[in-house]
């Protein structure tokens, strides 16, 4: 068993045991990429958590993941309810629905930003044939978070369907033909039977991919770089840029870190507590 | 089954433990490597360059390094480009991991950061053999003096990003209006060049580092910038307001793109390509760049004060402390930079070339535009050091950093007053270079 | 907005699968299916568009582009790289994953457990601060800008997802067919061999989608470690179109098309053999 399961661990530690000692290092020292620098205990953490950027970055981490998380969960529930039933094609449709979370973010990236940056972008072409005005979506620091949570909730909800369909395949049938003969309403039947079954996939399901939005990196700085003007900056964007365009390694490392360890507190506590929770 | 998973947790925890400490063993032996002697190969010298243009520059700077034929126990040349894209991030963690190069060009202030941090070779030796072989006099005014600190020279010039005002000829015409010379006509010529239905100052917010540079400019045509003469930080001034609050009337006037927060920089390009732009500030080659003699270099404008002035920053090589031969390095600086006249001669560069014997040539002065910003706008260029005289690390941090993105973009957003604007950069960039 | 539509269906469709070929309903819901995948693809469909389009703006549908990118960039060289790492990827997680959601499944003690719960907070440390200590660690091995290091990393990042993936459908093996090769004298890494390995197929080929996933589209570890041309992935060779003056959209969307086409491939042909949903299943615990 235990030769079963070394390579695993030799590889968690080469990949992950080292860098977050470093990290930590780093975390406490006011050095940069290339020196160590001098300790200076909690000093970065002081700095970072006085700093207005902190706050700003963490109210829209919080929005974009709830966005995120919540979003892609309800499109993909719907989309998975309706695949449940008879559809014709339904094989094709799944894959074409499922093309968003297949493209590297690189291209879907690059598309979106082709459609909406600039005049001559298709949707403020449309924008303007509609008689909305000029509407440019990654200029205006409120449409821009709207359009990067818009982007995380169509990135994401192939995922959310799969693990949905996954799911509501394993509710029996039979369970369903008895709440007919029973004479439940559809709505009955999917408040009544339907939820409580997909209730604990559906919770793993959150938390999973609070982790994921939390953690996206490549989404939101291919397209907005975190801007205008820091507005769509989560925390992970806020360390990058704190580390490569500030060159402050020590405060960047302290804001990852404190995202890190908020992030896998919340995430170890709603993981026991479904495991506590014996739905069945 | 139980009997097996106690087997499995005492040979793990056992196992556990000396993965740890072979982890905790690694690490401190590539902390000891990282710390020891110079690992660069001899034999081979690195030299690591940025994209200046499209893949032909990089095919005939390739060339142009290849060519140095060895010096010392050096024999060749490797050339790679960096990818502008987090190019920061790759010179450090290249450096910290001693696989950098020797020798590179770089963002404009790079050298005075790595030279902080004790990763660059002081160039002050190779800087005074250039007086015996004529190069030290060929140096455009000013340029050497911008890579000095109290240590030394940190690099060496080899060209310069300057930033000067263009129009669209056509444009003009069509809206009845003269090229602008001070403030006040830029403001009335663009509101009837977007009456017409132009831009009439394009410029870009988003990533990169156009927009940012623009308001540089007007800063130091307006006599600021973000220094006073001591070298301290000092933003909320007179000085800075009045550019703040012109660039706000500005955008309030309909002179700019409602999208110019997000343009990118290669928006602006095609802006400038589909004639959609009347007025605005660029680096050297903009008619080169579009294939367009239509657009052409403006006089320098007179500020409020009658102030004129722009920004340069002065491109460089820089030479590591991590190198096969010191030697070597300034023989191929030497080289690179008395070869380096065909990257002009091409046309592949959009920067003014740091030597005059270039700047002269016929294939330069081709353009009237070159000649214009040879004589009337490099004379009067400033670095982002100003109003103080020195360049230095902390530089590295504001040029391409967020607080300069963060300001350009919230004066283009419109919704700002001068002064809250300008406090907030002032306290952005403190929080940035007093660490 | 299409979600409260949906839940809006929801209301009226019943759910079931019985036979009485509710047929109109069939159609509605095919035709609301395919609106949904219409506005989602939007995006995707636009890169096509514009691959095939000439630079000259005519709007002609042309494969000049796809030359272009194939005769005089380094395309094809990328994309070999990321084949290789890619497919090194998968192999070598499937190789160390499935072993180990053999010993997650069947292994009941603290030590287990725990291990389980460290792969999941290990899933969430953000990349961004563990890169840098990374590189300088690769660095010294001689494992930064090489194709095998990366290679490494992604077999280190795509680890937890792929181990419960395999947990969760060596789960679905019953015990009872290696404990009696176990009485036939088979050792615990013959039976995981030969009677587990055998029977999770399915498992082996969800983990090995997800793994190649994640490799193929991975951008910011790349855009780290590989520093050369020579080792570009394409996500980090596609980033070299986007020069400081213009981006040639021809060649990028071209790029971008080469780039999508291998997963979306594997995808609608392996399609029916993934599964994520076993992962909620396996991280649950039953």
């Amino acid at each position: 068993m235990a030769v079963l399961i070394a390579p695993s661990v030799i590889l968690l530690l080469l990949t992950n045991a080292y860098p977050i000692v470093y990290a930590a290092f780093q975390s406490v020292h006011d050095g940069s990429l290339i020196n160590a620098g001098d300790f200076v205990g909690l000093d970065n953490f002081a700095r970072v958590l006085s700093g207005e950027a902190f706050w700003k970055a963490a109210g829209f981490t919080l929005v974009f993941t709830i966005t995120g998380v919540f979003g892609s969960w309800l499109a993909g529930l719907g989309i998975a309810l309706v695949l449940q039933q008879k559809v014709p094609a339904r094989g094709l449709i799944k894959t074409l629905l499922l093309l968003p979370w297949v493209v590297p973010v690189v291209v879907s990236s690059t598309s979106w930003n082709w459609l909406l940056s600039t005049d001559s972008s298709p949707i403020p072409t449309l924008f303007r044939s509609l008689g909305l005005g000029e509407v440019r979506f990654l200029s205006d620091p409120f449409l821009a978070q709207v359009t990067v949570c818009l982007f995380i909730v169509w990135l994401n909800f192939p995922f959310m369907m799969l693990m949905m369909s996954a799911a509501l395949t394993s509710v029996d049938e039979s369970v369903y033909e008895a709440a007919k003969i029973d004479g439940a309403s559809p709505r009955q039947q999917f408040m009544y039977m339907t939820l409580p079954i997909i209730a604990k996939p559906t919770y793993i399901s959150w938390v999973l991919m609070t982790i994921f939005c939390v953690n996206e990196f490549p989404a939101i700085y291919l397209l907005t770089h975190g801007g205008p003007v820091g507005s769509t900056s989560t925390l992970v964007v806020l360390a990058y840029r704190t580390v490569f365009q500030n060159f402050q390694t020590g405060p960047g490392v302290a804001i990852a870190f404190i995202m890190t360890i908020a992030l896998a507190t919340v995430a170890t506590f709603l993981f026991r507590q479904i495991r506590k929770s014996r739905v069945e | 089954m139980n009997n097996n998973s106690s087997l499995v947790s005492n040979v793990s925890r056992r196992g556990f433990l000396s993965l740890a400490g072979a982890a905790a063993l690694t690490a401190s032996l590539s902390a000891c490597a990282a710390g020891g002697g110079s690992s660069a190969s001899s034999g081979t010298l690195k030299f690591w360059d940025m994209p200046w243009g499209t893949s032909v520059y990089a095919t005939e700077a390739e060339k142009l390094a290849k060519s140095f034929t060895g010096a010392g126990n050096v024999k060749d040349v490797s050339y790679q480009q960096v990818l502008w894209n987090g190019f920061n991030e790759t010179y450090s963690s290249a450096i910290a991991s001693k696989t950098g190069p020797a020798v590179s060009t770089g963002g404009g202030f790079q050298a005075f950061q790595f030279a902080a941090q004790g990763a660059v070779e002081y160039a002050d030796k190779l800087i005074e053999s250039f007086k015996s072989n004529g190069l030290y006099d060929d140096f455009l005014p000013n340029v050497l003096d911008a890579m000095k600190t109290p240590q030394g020279s940190v690099a060496v010039p080899w060209a310069v990003d300057i930033q000067t005002l263009w129009y669209r000829k056509s444009v003009l015409e069509a809206a009845d209006v003269a090229a602008p010379t001070t403030w006040t006509e830029f403001i009335e010529a663009g509101k009837k060049i977007a009456a017409k239905g132009y831009y009439a100052w394009g410029i870009s917010g988003g990533s990169g580092n156009f927009g940012p540079m623009a308001i540089l400019s007007l800063m130091i045509n307006n006599g600021g910038g973000l220094f006073n003469d001591g070298g301290d930080l000092d933003i909320v001034t007179d000085r800075n307001t009045e550019t703040s609050e012109f660039v706000i009337e500005a955008v309030k006037a309909g002179l700019t793109d409602p999208g110019a927060v997000s343009l990118k920089d290669d928006d602006l390009v095609t802006q400038w390509t589909n004639k959609k732009i009347g007025m605005g500030f660029y680096y050297v080659g903009l008619d080169e760049a579009i294939g367009d003699n239509d657009v052409v270099v403006m006089d320098p404008l007179k500020g409020p004060h009658g102030d004129t002035g722009t920004i340069q920053y002065v491109n460089n090589i820089m030479m590591y402390k991590n190198t096969p031969s010191q030697e070597a390095s300034e023989a191929f600086v030497t080289h690179y930079l008395q070869n380096m006249k065909v990257l002009w001669e091409k046309k592949l560069v959009s920067q003014l070339p740091a030597l005059k014997s270039i700047a002269g040539a016929s294939s330069f002065t081709g353009s009237q535009s070159n000649v214009a910003i040879v004589n009337k706008w490099q004379p009067i260029a400033k670095t982002l050091a100003t109003k103080g005289t020195q360049s230095s690390a902390k530089l590295a941090a504001i040029d391409g950093g967020q607080a300069m993105a963060d300001f350009c973009q919230t004066l283009l957003g419109g919704k700002t007053d001068a002064k809250s604007a300008l406090t907030k950069l002032e306290s952005d960039i403190k929080a940035v270079v007093s660490s | 907005m299409t979600t409260t539509q949906l839940n809006r269906k929801l209301g009226s469709a019943p759910i079931r699968r019985n036979l009485d070929p509710a047929d109109r309903g069939k159609w509605k819901r095919f035709w609301l299916l395919i609106a949904i995948a219409a506005v989602a693809l939007v995006p995707i469909a636009g890169t096509f568009v514009l691959s095939l389009r000439g630079n000259n703006g005519t709007g002609d549908f042309t494969l000049e582009n796809f030359v272009h990118v194939i005769v005089d960039t380094q395309v094809v060289a990328w994309l070999l790289n990321s084949l290789q790492v890619t497919l090194a990827t998968v192999v070598v997680s499937v190789l160390v994953a499935a072993p180990a959601g053999y010993v997650l499944s069947r292994g009941r003690s603290r030590l287990v457990e725990g291990y389980s719960l460290l792969l999941f907070v290990i899933q969430s440390l953000p990349v961004i601060t563990s890169v840098i200590p990374l590189f300088i660690l690769f660095s010294g091995m001689g494992l930064a800008d090489n194709l095998i290091g990366i290679t490494v990393l992604y077999v280190g990042s795509s680890m937890s997802v792929a181990t419960w993936m395999m947990a969760s459908y060596m789960d679905g093996i019953p015990g009872s067919l290696e404990e009696a090769s176990w009485i036939d004298g088979a050792s615990v890494f013959g039976s995981f061999w030969h009677i587990v390995l055998r029977n999770s197929l399915p498992g082996i080929l969800s983990t090995a989608i997800f793994t190649f996933l994640m490799a193929w589209n991975d951008y910011l570890v790349a855009s780290i470690f590989l520093r050369s041309s020579g080792t570009f992935t394409l996500p980090i060779g596609v980033q070299t179109f986007f020069q400081q003056h213009s981006t040639d959209w021809g060649s990028v969307m071209a790029v971008a098309v080469i780039m999508m086409l291998p997963p979306a491939l594997v995808f609608a042909t392996m399609n029916k053999y993934f599964s994520v949903g076993g992962v909620a299943g396996s991280l649950a615990g039953r």
